[in-house]
């Protein structure tokens, strides 16, 4: 169930690196509530898009606007309406599980943190990890610390990148409640990237496919699968990622060919 | 429909109730500012109580200084030539000094570099703290820092070698505030550095006094360096602030001038520096350097 509110509008994102352009055009609306996955094959374009809507890195062109704020204007503003959490990124060292959600709850603006780190580490089932230091984590629990750290000053966008990856499929459908229940008690949207499709089937009830820098597809998970004639979201993508690698053949192909 | 409405309704309103409850429990202003600059001084100390080789840069370093540089301010003292014993006072009162700038200028540019050792750069950047506040921060845990490490030379300084800095007298603040504000100048332009080049840069964090330090003739007269430096060393806040103090430990007083010249430097020295980090950020955004730590 969603509402009508925008809580992220990019509009024409582009980005170029030195050698290729890594999004080309990029529009995505994410209204309060929504889970949105956004996928596509390594190099589609995901993590530097998600990176655009997170204002670390400028677009060339084209806009960003998070709950009503431009992120280029007032990126602090901005940033204080998104939680991001990273399968892949380690806790802070030297700390344990307790002062470092403190640390960030104080970040973000919470006058007393400590009672919406308690309820974030129940809502994941780890408040035995609490006195815990960060380098004691397993990965599992590291991603499920990183998301509580992410939700702690409720956010109105939740951006997640590959948050289950290396998961074991009770940890993941820890992740799974627990961030159904955030987006149903507080409307906070979801972006998510993942290359896990039945993860991504079992969360989103929106996807969005990336493919070199632009977006190919964009809809409910079964419809975007059966508009490229296949039943799962784990076809669309081997499909794309198979377009990727004949395209990237072709221009070996004429740039050896000679003149 | 009618049931679909309600529902949806019902789960505005329990959102309008969530943001309220969002709002009620958060800080504003420059309160807010105060508690992510409390933050993250209070991530450093947990940094540095629980890491024992950081402690090198707050007792041994200070204490190896005071030793080594009193020990040889002894030794040219007795040569019972006309200027030895003076020589030997610029020598202690320099090095306790020079540590302002050493202490300051490592706890910032260290600071920024324990966020990419700790790929914590990411989580920082995407959080709604300001450069400004996250410097803020560490520089002002720096500060305690400092206190603690200039409270050691000074202590060994008179201990071992009878040496007493704070009769110099008041003299001392303004060279501490201008040496104080020299070194968190040359930390922003360290971390404008590693912002652009990455933590591969950090060999700056630390070798970039020992080329400030000679030039900044901290133990002796600018007249001393060879003649082709001597501009250079002219053009730095650190210089006038040191001539500043040997007149201090001469007895000839505060030398005003030397401290207005050093004050206006800083500044310029600040606003560079300011300039800098700030165009390095931006480079790092534009190029999408963030990468390197995701």
């Amino acid at each position: 169930m969603t509402s009508s509110t925008v809580v992220l509008e990019a509009r024409g994102l582009v980005k170029d690196y030195r050698r290729s352009r890594a999004v080309d055009g990029v529009d995505i609306v994410v209204h309060a509530g929504e889970r949105v996955g956004l996928l596509g094959p390594n190099g589609a374009g995901k993590t530097t898009t998600l990176l655009m809507v997170l204002g670390v890195v400028s677009p060339d062109a084209g806009s960003v606007v998070i709950d009503g704020v431009h992120v280029d204007r007032d990126h602090s503003k901005a940033a204080a309406s998104i939680g991001f959490a990273a399968g892949y990124l380690p806790l802070t060292d030297r700390m344990r599980v307790r002062e470092y959600l403190t640390m960030y709850g104080q970040i973000y603006g919470l006058r007393d943190p400590k009672p919406q780190i308690a309820a974030g580490l129940e809502r994941f089932r780890i408040p035995d990890l609490a006195e815990a230091m960060g380098t004691e984590l397993s990965s599992g629990q590291r991603t499920l610390v990183g998301i509580v750290r992410a939700t702690l000053h409720r956010p109105r966008l939740l951006v997640l990148d590959e948050p289950t990856a290396s998961l074991d499929p009770d940890v993941a459908r820890r992740v799974r409640e627990g961030l159904g229940e955030i987006c149903a008690e507080d409307g906070t949207a979801i972006l998510v990237t993942s290359h896990d499709m039945s993860e991504v089937e079992r969360l989103c009830e929106r996807v969005i496919f990336l493919s070199k820098g632009r977006i190919v597809a964009d809809g409910p998970p079964n419809e975007v699968a059966a508009a490229y004639g296949h039943g799962a979201l784990e076809d669309v993508f081997l499909q794309l990622a198979d377009q990727r690698d004949a395209g990237r053949r072709l221009e070996v192909e004429q740039t050896d060919r000679p003149a | 429909m009618t049931d679909m409405a309600d529902l949806s309704g019902a789960a505005d309103a329990a959102r309008a109730s969530a943001a309220a409850a969002r709002d009620d429990e958060l800080v504003r202003g420059w309160r807010l500012s105060w508690l992510r600059m409390r933050a993250i001084g209070t991530r450093h100390a947990y940094v540095l109580l629980r890491s024992p080789h950081r402690l090198f840069d707050v007792i041994l370093w200070p204490v190896v200084d005071v030793l080594l540089f009193g020990s040889l301010a002894t030794f040219v003292a007795s040569g019972h030539t006309s200027g030895s014993a003076r020589a030997a006072a610029y020598l202690i009162a320099g090095i306790v000094l020079w540590h302002v700038v050493y202490q300051s200028q490592i706890a910032v540019s260290t600071g920024v570099l324990e966020e990419s050792w700790s790929r914590n750069m990411l989580n920082l950047m995407v959080s709604p703290i300001t450069a400004f506040e996250y410097v803020a921060g560490v520089a002002l845990f720096g500060l305690l820092k400092m206190a603690g490490a200039l409270g050691l030379v000074t202590v060994g300084a008179a201990i071992f070698f009878s040496f007493d800095v704070p009769a110099l007298g008041w003299g001392l603040l303004p060279i501490f505030a201008i040496l104080l504000f020299v070194g968190w100048a040359i930390a922003l332009f360290v971390v404008g550095v590693v912002f652009r080049y990455g933590a591969g840069a950090e060999a700056l964090a630390w070798g970039v006094l020992f080329v400030v330090m000679p030039l900044s003739g901290i133990f002796y007269p600018v007249s001393a360096l060879p003649a082709f430096l001597q501009p250079v060393a002219l053009s730095l806040p650190t210089t006038h602030a040191f001539i500043a103090l040997r007149a201090l430990v001469d007895g000839k007083g505060i030398e005003w001038n030397q401290l207005a010249l050093a004050a206006v430097l800083t500044v310029v020295l600040l606003a560079l520096s300011l300039w800098y980090v700030t165009k390095m950020i931006e480079i790092f955004r534009k190029r999408g350097y963030i990468t390197r730590y995701s």
